[in-house]
C-alpha cells in the first residue's frame, strides 16, 4: 500500500532577474522583470510502508523542491500530494506527526541550548510517552554514540555529531516516513557508517519508509532498493537499484598491458578502443555481445600480452555517465 | 479538554526553553540594561531642565511625567524591534523551514515565546531599572496591587496587539525576503507613536489621533499611563474592551495574512 502518493507534481518559482550595478537594482525596483524557472514538472510516483527509496540527480535538479513539497513547507504549482492520506500542505500540522525529516544542510535543533534540551522538547511536542521515550533515548545513545554530547549545545558541536543528533531528533517520535535530505554531506566514513547503519536498522525494525536524496552512492548502494533519479525537474528513471547496473552496466572495459611496443591492432566487433599508448590499450565492449574471453583472445593472437585488468563499471561511473548525457536515460526508458 | 492539556503542557516546555536561550546570552542583555540605564538619565535629566521653567506641561505635574517617562523607558526595549527582524532572518536564511515542520501552530508557539521574553525582560527591568528609579531618581511607584494587576493584564493585551501586527509586518518578508529596511521604519514610527519619548497628551491633537489609530500606543502608552496614574483606574472597562477588539482585528488580519503569504515560500539555498 503507498504511504506517499505524487501526482503530476509541478513546482514552478518567479525570481526577479536584475542587471548589474545600481542602475540594473533600480530598475528592477521599478520595474521588474520576472524569470520563471521550473524546478520541478509533471512528476509521478508511488512509495510504499517500509520502502527505501533513493531520491538523486544533479545539483539543481529538483530533489529539494520535491522534498520540501511532500514535508508540507511548499506550495505546489501543479498537481497533488497525499502522505498517509493527508494533504501536507492543507494539513500541515497532522501531517507532520507522522514524518521526521533532516535537512543535511540546515539544523532544526535549537541552536543554544544542549542536545537533551531539545530532544526533550521534541519529545513533549510530538507526544512521546516518558518510559518509551526514556527506552528510545538509550538505544540511540548507543547506536548514535550520543552520550558524550548530550550535554553540548549545538553551536558548539562538530558536523558529525550535528548530524548524528540530527537524527536523533528526527527519529525520536518514531516516525511512520522520513525524509533525509543529504544527511551524510560533509561526513567522514566513520561517521557516514554509522549513520547508514542507524537508518537501515531503524527501517528493518519499524518499517519505517524512508525517502533518502543523496550525493553520495554509497548511501544508495547500501540502504536503497529503489531509486528515482531526477533531472531537470522531470523523473528520468524509477526502478530498483539493480536494473540501473544492468541496462547502464553493459559496457565493460578490459586493459592490456605489454612488453613491445602496440601496432596495427584489429578489434573485434562491438568493441570500442578508449585508449592506447605505447604499452597500453584499454578497450570497451558490448558484454550482451561479447564476453571477456573473446576478447581477450581476439587481442592475444594479435599483440604480446603481459597483463590485463577487467573492469566492471562501478555504481558511480555509470550514474556519472548517466548525469552527463542525459540521453541516454531514454534507453532505460525504453528498456525498462 | 485533551487538547488544552496538551497545549499547555507544550508552551510550559516552550517557556522554559526560552528562559534558558536567553540565559544562555545573558551577558549581553546585562550589558545592554546598562546602556539603557545612561539613556535613561538622559531623559531625566532633560525633562526635570524642561520643568524647571513651568509647573505643568499639558496638565502633566513633573512627578507625573517622570514616573511615567521611567516606566515608558522600562517597557520600551521590550516593544523596540519586535521579532520581525528575526522573522525576516527566517524567511531569508531558509530556516522557516524547521519551523513550519513542527506538529504545533507555528503562530501561536512564536507567541507564546515572544510573550515569555518580553515578561522576562520585563522582570529584568523593573529589577534595575526600577530599584534605580525609586532609590536614585525618587520616583513613587503605585503600591495598590490592583494597579500592577491592571497595567500587567494591559500590558500582556497590548503586547499581544503589537505580536499580531509585526506578525503582518513579518510576512511581507515572503515576498520582498527583506524586512530591514520596514523594521527602521517601524521603530521610527513606534518611537513617537508609541509613547516611549513622551506623554501622548503632549502630542499635537492631529498627532493623537493618528496615534489612536495605531497599535503603537497599546503596547507602551496605555499601559503605561495606568501604572503612572495619569489614566484613572475607573476607565479601566473602556480600556481593556478597546484593546480587545483591538487584539481581535489584527489578530484576524495576521491569521489571513499567513495563510495567504506562506504560499508565496520559497526556502532559500538547497
Amino acid at each position: 500500500m503507498s504511504v506517499i502518493d505524487v501526482r503530476n507534481l509541478g513546482k514552478t518559482y518567479r525570481t526577479i532577474e536584475k542587471e548589474g550595478g545600481v542602475k540594473g537594482a533600480i530598475k528592477a525596483l521599478f520595474r521588474p522583470q520576472y524569470r520563471e524557472k521550473v524546478a520541478v514538472h509533471d512528476l509521478n510516483f508511488q512509495i510504499d510502508a517500509g520502502e527505501i527509496v533513493g531520491y538523486i540527480g544533479v545539483n539543481g535538479a529538483g530533489k529539494s523542491t520535491t522534498i520540501k513539497m511532500l514535508t508540507g513547507i511548499l506550495y505546489p504549482t501543479t498537481g497533488a500530494v497525499t502522505v498517509l492520506g493527508h494533504d501536507p500542505q492543507r494539513e500541515r500540522v497532522a501531517n507532520a506527526r507522522n514524518i521526521g525529516v533532516v535537512f543535511g544542510q540546515r539544523s532544526q535543533l535549537w541552536w543554544d541550548l544542549a542536545l537533551i534540551e531539545s530532544l526533550n522538547l521534541v519529545a513533549n511536542i510530538y507526544e512521546v510517552e516518558p518510559s518509551r521515550y526514556k527506552q528510545l533515548l538509550s538505544h540511540f545513545s548507543e547506536v548514535l554514540e550520543l552520550d558524550e554530547i548530550l550535554k553540548t549545545p549545538i553551536r558548539s558541536m562538530s558536523l558529525g555529531q550535528k548530524m548524528r543528533a540530527e537524527l536523533a531528533a528526527a527519529f525520536i517520535h518514531e516516525p511512520k516516513i522520513v525524509y533525509l535530505d543529504e544527511p551524510t554531506i560533509g561526513l567522514d566514513v566513520m561517521v557516514k557508517q554509522r549513520i547508514r547503519e542507524f537508518i537501515k536498522d531503524y527501517n528493518q525494525t519499524h518499517n519505517t519508509t524512508v525517502m533518502l536524496t543523496t550525493h553520495d552512492l554509497g548511501d544508495i548502494e547500501q540502504l536503497c532498493s529503489r531509486v528515482i533519479i531526477i533531472d531537470a525537474g522531470s523523473k528520468v528513471y524509477d526502478g530498483p537499484l539493480h536494473a540501473i547496473k544492468q541496462q547502464f552496466g553493459k559496457y565493460r572495459t578490459i586493459t592490456f598491458e605489454t612488453n613491445q611496443p602496440i601496432t596495427n591492432v584489429q578489434l573485434p566487433p562491438a568493441c570500442e578502443q578508449l585508449s592506447l599508448s605505447e604499452y597500453s590499450l584499454e578497450l570497451k565492449f558490448d558484454r550482451s555481445q561479447l564476453s571477456a574471453s573473446q576478447v581477450a583472445t581476439a587481442l592475444m593472437q594479435q599483440i604480446d600480452v603481459a597483463d590485463f585488468t577487467l573492469n566492471e563499471p562501478d555504481l558511480e561511473s555509470i550514474i556519472k555517465h548517466l548525469y552527463q548525457n542525459p540521453t541516454a536515460y531514454n534507453e532505460v526508458a525504453v528498456n525498462e | 479538554m485533551n487538547k488544552l492539556a496538551y497545549r499547555l503542557r507544550i508552551y510550559r516546555s516552550v517557556v522554559g526553553m526560552n528562559i534558558k536561550e536567553m540565559l544562555a546570552y545573558n551577558l549581553w542583555f546585562w550589558s545592554q540594561l546598562g546602556a539603557h540605564l545612561f539613556l535613561t538619565i538622559v531623559y531625566v535629566s532633560f525633562w526635570k531642565a524642561l520643568y524647571s521653567e513651568r509647573e505643568t506641561i499639558a496638565g502633566l505635574t513633573m512627578q507625573q511625567t517622570l514616573t511615567y517617562i521611567i516606566l515608558a523607558r522600562m517597557i520600551a526595549p521590550l516593544v523596540q524591534w519586535g521579532y520581525t527582524q528575526e522573522f525576516g532572518y527566517w524567511i531569508r536564511e531558509g530556516t522557516i523551514s524547521s519551523e513550519l515542520l513542527r506538529p504545533v501552530d507555528f503562530q501561536e508557539r512564536i507567541f507564546i515565546g515572544h510573550l515569555t521574553r518580553t515578561f522576562v525582560a520585563l522582570a529584568q527591568q523593573l529589577l534595575v531599572t526600577g530599584s534605580f528609579a525609586v532609590l536614585v531618581f525618587d520616583i513613587r511607584l503605585p503600591t495598590d496591587p490592583l494597579i500592577w494587576l491592571s497595567f500587567l493584564i494591559s500590558l500582556l493585551l497590548g503586547c499581544s496587539i503589537l505580536f499580531c501586527f509585526d506578525w503582518i509586518f513579518g510576512c511581507v518578508a515572503f515576498y520582498s525576503t527583506e524586512v530591514w529596511g520596514l523594521q527602521v521604519v517601524r521603530g521610527s514610527i513606534l518611537m513617537l507613536f508609541s509613547g516611549v519619548l513622551l506623554p501622548l497628551t503632549m502630542l499635537p491633537s492631529g498627532l493623537q489621533t493618528l496615534a489612536q489609530w495605531m497599535p503603537f500606543a497599546q503596547s507602551v502608552s496605555i499601559p503605561v499611563s495606568l501604572l503612572s496614574g495619569i489614566t484613572p483606574l475607573d476607565q479601566l472597562g473602556s480600556i481593556w474592551l478597546q484593546q480587545l477588539a483591538w487584539l481581535a482585528v489584527m489578530l484576524m488580519l495576521s491569521r489571513l495574512m499567513f495563510n495567504f503569504s506562506v504560499r508565496k515560500i520559497t526556502v532559500q539555498g538547497g
